[in-house]
């Protein structure tokens, strides 16, 4: 009998299995994925040394998704299919490895404020959180200084500080943004990540290769591999075992959690495992498909909550184009941080600013400057040498502000099941999500538009056709390797305008067992425990009873770190 | 800040008694001052694969054709073009896996240029034909018939053209991808006013 099982090897459970086996508790950690080695798996490549240039084989991209760069760390959509409900879609980014999705993550470290907390004692609409900024800051705390953060100190209310590491510095079309945000009355700072500045917990410094997304070769970004894995083996309290996709959680006649079932991930031979406590960290969705799978009607769902109130951020398209008073300037390092500046939400975050025509916020992101793809060259018009210097002389001034994610109000109706019809590679039932989007996530999106234009022209930018990969070609829109589309997907809602983004694209989903006071509104107590069973904790994203407008996996974070606290409080 | 080779030598040396640094700083340091040098220095060579390409996708007239086509969009002048980027040898490698449909779309394309007389026109002709095939791009009221094709064309020649090393080292002269010490902050106060 292990004291822990830890379903699940992302930021939940690596900071999970840290916390608790360092504390002396034995764990096991089940991973459904590959184990990963960085210094085998991760290095620098440009474009040329791929075949297909990063677009992938013709069918590579549909089975994995991401990048010919980076699909190893993605995940099967053949092994792992999904549907989505008739006339509705849902693009669900997924990875399955050790280390999972913060192998390749934005790596943006935003701590959620009070007003999002409490943001139905503000407007009215839904249901606050069961914790409080109070309650949580000791958490954001002690989870930004292990991992480390490099950004400034603003002081901004609705974007709380922390221990920060030394910001990066700003590129030329960041420090103009920068100057127009700050004319026009807005809060701007740094994009806080969790990206070294400096050597921190034996860690070196980011090296601005701008290959985050690719996996870091060094461990300078924040990812269980390189930041809480290592630590917790070593106290040798830590076993852990890839490739095992678990199938349900196991209880026993005390209403207690038994342990698991999993099923090895190649030989499909199932194997049992006991322990005290049970942790599902697999992802906010996964998380919630084991507990629908693990009994009739859900387990831990007295509530009857289980799976509804899914939520995700929502994104859409920004502006793109230049910023002439960079054209024909040197070639310098822009991307080599992968970052950019940010204005936190400024609408909606007390009584003052309140708009009359939607709740909630959305924050944005600015950067430019050279990138390795000129995205824009193929609608330069024109050719020749001409076209060549016109090209070169605008690929120092790209410019482009984009939304964060604007946050997704939750509605019951938006829920996940398990679909009757439809197994994965192991025989067991795969989620079906139901997702659209209200009105006001449109007009969020309507108002985000309006305000990045504003930006864009006030830093005296020049409006350019987006990135055009060529129709047709492996991974552009529209081909035969483009995302992949969950089975059954009907594709877009009705009536949905051109100007948005697939759902699931900020992948930021979230909700479907929020954390409640009392039993009767929700799945899980403000520790991340199940309301119904003493030993069941679920770390991720279903806890959450608004998206809020930050990222999400700090909050996530501190989440788990507070449960396992409530574990080691109850072991004492 | 950009770092001189001594910064970056005892930098070097402070952090790599850190644990975990053994694997990463003598690659780090190796190329640690990337954004002092030419990406040129730094980044690898295109690989060869493209080099012994034999076309399999397009007819020998119709490659020809192409070649031609994509070095009158992107020419070699004071860096490498579409020639030394062998765009046309890559577009036909990624066509001969592509879908039916962009394949025949392709073909169709190949075969509205030939009936327009570009396969055998001579440097100028092509030249002049390209030209007005490229009008419709300013003036979207009357393009030319084959603007579909020269729009086709360009739009690949340029993905090949900018995602090779010719176009990404050569011809931009990129610099991310690199080991750097530092990210270079913008130095220009005037920057830091709004207009």
């Amino acid at each position: 009998m292990h004291d822990a099982v830890i379903v699940g090897s992302g930021a939940c459970g690596g900071w999970a299995a840290l916390e608790l086996t360092r504390a002396g508790m034995k764990v096991l950690m089940l991973e459904a994925g590959a184990h990963i080695d960085p210094a085998k798996e991760f290095h620098h490549k440009y474009l040329y040394e791929m075949e297909y240039r990063g677009q992938g084989k013709p069918g590579l991209l549909r089975r994995y998704a991401g990048s010919e760069r980076n699909y190893r760390i993605m995940l099967d959509n053949e092994e792992n299919p999904y549907t989505t409900a008739p006339g509705t879609a849902y693009r669900w980014g997924r990875s399955r490895c050790l280390g999972g999705r913060t192998l390749h993550w934005a790596r943006a470290t935003d701590r959620m404020a009070d007003y999002e907390f409490k943001a139905a004692s503000l407007d009215g609409y839904g249901m606050n959180w069961a914790v409080t900024y109070a309650d949580m800051k000791p958490y954001y705390d002690r989870v930004e200084a292990f991992i480390g953060v490099s950004a400034s100190r603003d002081g901004f209310p609705q974007f709380p500080d922390g221990p920060f590491l030394p910001p990066m510095p700003m590129n030329c079309a960041e420090t103009i943004f920068f100057a127009a945000a700050k004319s026009l009355g807005w809060p701007v700072c740094h994009r806080r990540l969790s990206q070294l500045t400096v050597a921190h917990n034996g860690r070196p410094p980011c090296h601005y290769c701008g290959n985050c997304v690719n996996g870091c070769d060094v461990g300078a970004m924040f990812n269980p591999i390189a930041v809480t894995l290592p630590p917790a083996l070593k106290t040798g309290n830590l076993e852990v075992r890839c490739d095992s996709v678990v199938s349900h959680v196991r209880m026993n006649k005390e209403n207690k959690a038994q342990g698991v079932t999993y099923i090895e991930r190649y030989t499909k031979k199932a194997v049992d495992v006991d322990a005290r406590y049970v942790i599902l960290a697999a992802s906010t969705l996964e998380n919630t498909r084991l507990l629908l799978l693990s009994a009739k009607g859900g387990l831990a769902n007295s509530s009857g909550l289980l799976g509804m109130y899914f939520m995700d951020q929502v994104g859409a398209p920004g502006v793109n184009g230049i910023i002439p008073r960079l054209k024909g300037g040197p070639s310098r390092l822009d991307d080599g941080k992968a970052a950019g500046i940010m204005t936190p939400s400024f609408q909606n975050i007390d009584s003052k600013t309140l708009r009359k025509d939607f709740i909630r916020g959305y924050m944005m992101n600015a950067t430019g400057g050279q990138t390795e793809y000129p995205g824009f060259a193929a609608n330069v018009p024109g050719f020749g040498s001409e076209w060549k210097k016109e090209v070169k002389s605008r690929y120092v001034a790209q410019a482009r502000v984009w939304i964060a994610g604007a946050e997704m109000l939750a509605r019951k109706e938006n829920f996940v099941e398990l679909d009757p019809e439809v197994k994965d590679a192991w025989g067991i039932p795969v989620i079906k999500i139901h997702m659209t989007q209200s009105d006001n996530e449109y007009k969020l999106v309507e108002d985000f538009q309006q305000r990045a234009m504003e930006w864009f022209k006030k830093a005296g930018g020049e409006i350019m056709p987006g990135p055009a990969t060529p129709a047709g070609f492996p991974g552009a829109e529209g081909s035969p390797t483009a995302n992949p589309a969950p089975r059954q997907s009907a594709g877009p809602a009705p009536g949905s305008a051109p100007k948005r983004r697939p759902l699931g694209h900020m992948i930021h989903e979230v909700g479907t067992a929020r954390m409640s006071v009392s039993p009767k509104d929700g799945v899980l107590n403000s520790y991340c425990r199940t309301h119904d069973i003493p030993n069941l904790y679920v770390f991720g994203g279903n806890a959450f009873p608004s998206t809020g407008d930050k990222h999400p996996t700090l909050t996530m974070m501190a989440l788990a770190a507070r449960g396992c606290d409530n574990i080691l409080k109850a072991e004492r | 800040m950009i770092l001189s080779r001594r910064e970056l030598l005892e930098l070097a040396a402070r952090a790599a008694a850190l644990p975990g640094a053994a694997q990463f700083f003598p690659a780090w340091f190796q190329a640690g001052a990337a954004h002092q040098h030419s990406p040129a220095v730094v980044a690898p060579p295109q690989p060869p694969f493209l080099r012994d390409y034999k076309p399999v996708f397009f007819a020998p007239e119709d490659f020809d054709a192409l070649q031609a086509f994509t070095e009158i969009l992107i020419p070699t002048d004071d860096t490498p073009g579409a020639r030394e980027a062998r765009c046309a040898h890559y577009i036909d490698f990624v066509l001969q896996a592509a879908s039916p449909e962009l394949q025949k779309q392709w073909r169709s394309g190949m075969a509205a240029l030939k009936g327009a007389g570009f396969h055998k026109a001579d440097a100028g002709e092509r030249l002049r034909l390209v030209g007005a095939m490229a009008a419709g791009e300013g003036d979207r009221s009357a393009p030319h018939p084959l603007y579909p094709v020269y729009r086709l064309i360009k739009q690949q020649n340029t993905f090949a053209f900018y995602t090779s090393r010719a176009g990404i080292i050569d011809a931009l002269e990129y610099r991310g991808n690199s080991y750097n010490a530092s990210f270079p902050a913008c130095n220009h106060p005037e920057h830091k006013v709004s207009i």
